[in-house]
């Protein structure tokens, strides 16, 4: 039991630093795009990935069950709310044109936005 | 038992009180209690009592309409799901530190996939989920449509855009598996629309 009770806690601790790399990785790319579209993919890294990789190594240490349950339940409405935050982001960044300064290479939503009202939108 | 996981609707286990449209949704109230145990952490008998009270009050003071949205619970196509989402995430996770660390200025684009499923909650979970990977970004959803526009990063690169659309395609197959009707699940089985959409 207490073999099994050390291999959890280093699992958790293992889990818990590559959480924490990701978060920092999801810093750096933060850092590195240059625009709030490119931002957004390495923004989701911390939001989901690397807090479920904290939160699982969080509960691999505490190994109690409401414990646990409250980690869970953390994780379930992180996975349901984040995706509305980053589509808000994402929507008002592409309808203020912050798509980055050498533009997209094919835009399909443009057309659709512009209702087809025969000159289309800009390429 | 299987049954409620199979075809019928958790909300035909709901039962009007009184007058009017106050319905208690007894899968709900499960659902609310088991949240207000967790978050007093200390599963007792007090805990219950009052986690049921607190949550049939929630439901007769705010009724929601009762709308089936075509929700089916499939335990297996949910460990299906999950187990994907799970090897998404990392393989994602992989590719996107890729490109932080790749030299040079990304061409990105906004590609439209239009969904075969015709169904509310699945477009919005597929959405969820697709938004919820590393490296997933919807910019915007057309419910008439059925169609998805993503932010692809690295366009330029042969391949990659066409490698995101069946990505969501697979996700959409497999979040009607998990929780579409009969119906949705038939809808998703169809081949994905061949050839480039019109840009």
């Amino acid at each position: 039991m207490n073999a099994l009770a050390r291999a959890a806690d280093l699992a958790g601790t293992i889990l818990l630093l590559l959480g924490c790399l990701q978060c920092l990785l999801g810093v750096i790319g933060m850092l590195r795009f240059p625009d709030v579209l490119s931002r957004s993919h390495a923004a989701t890294k911390p939001q989901t990935l690397g807090m479920l990789l904290v939160l699982v190594g969080v509960g691999l240490r505490l190994r109690h069950g409401t414990d646990v349950g409250t980690l869970a339940l953390i994780v379930f409405f992180q996975f349901l709310t984040s995706p509305v935050a980053s589509h808000l982001v994402a929507r008002s960044a592409y309808r203020t044109g912050q798509t980055g300064s050498r533009g997209l290479l094919r835009d399909d939503l443009d057309p659709q936005l512009s209702d087809g009202d025969g000159t289309g939108g800009q390429p | 038992m299987s049954n409620l996981f199979r075809d019928r609707s958790p909300y035909s286990w709901s039962f009007r009180v009184g007058r009017g449209r106050r319905i208690l949704d007894l899968p709900l109230v499960g659902w609310l209690t088991v949240i207000w145990i967790l978050l007093w952490g200390t599963p007792s008998w007090a805990n219950l009592v009052n986690g049921v009270l607190v949550a049939v009050c929630l439901c007769l003071a705010f009724p929601l309409p009762a709308v089936d949205i075509g929700l089916r619970l499939r335990p297996l196509g949910i460990l299906r799901l999950g187990a994907y989402l799970l090897y998404d995430m990392f393989s994602s996770s992989v590719e996107v530190t890729r490109q932080i660390f790749a030299r040079g200025p990304y061409h990105a684009a906004v590609v439209a996939v239009p969904l075969r499923v015709r169904s509310d909650l699945v477009l919005t979970a597929t959405a969820v989920a697709v938004s919820n990977v590393p490296g997933g970004s919807v910019i915007e959803l057309r419910r008439a449509t059925a169609t998805l526009f993503l932010h692809v990063l690295d366009a330029a690169e042969p391949g990659e855009i066409e490698g995101a659309r069946q990505r969501v395609w697979r996700m959409e197959e497999l979040v009607a598996r998990a929780f579409g009707t009969a119906e949705d699940i038939a809808d998703a089985a169809r081949p994905v629309p061949e050839g480039e959409p019109p840009p």
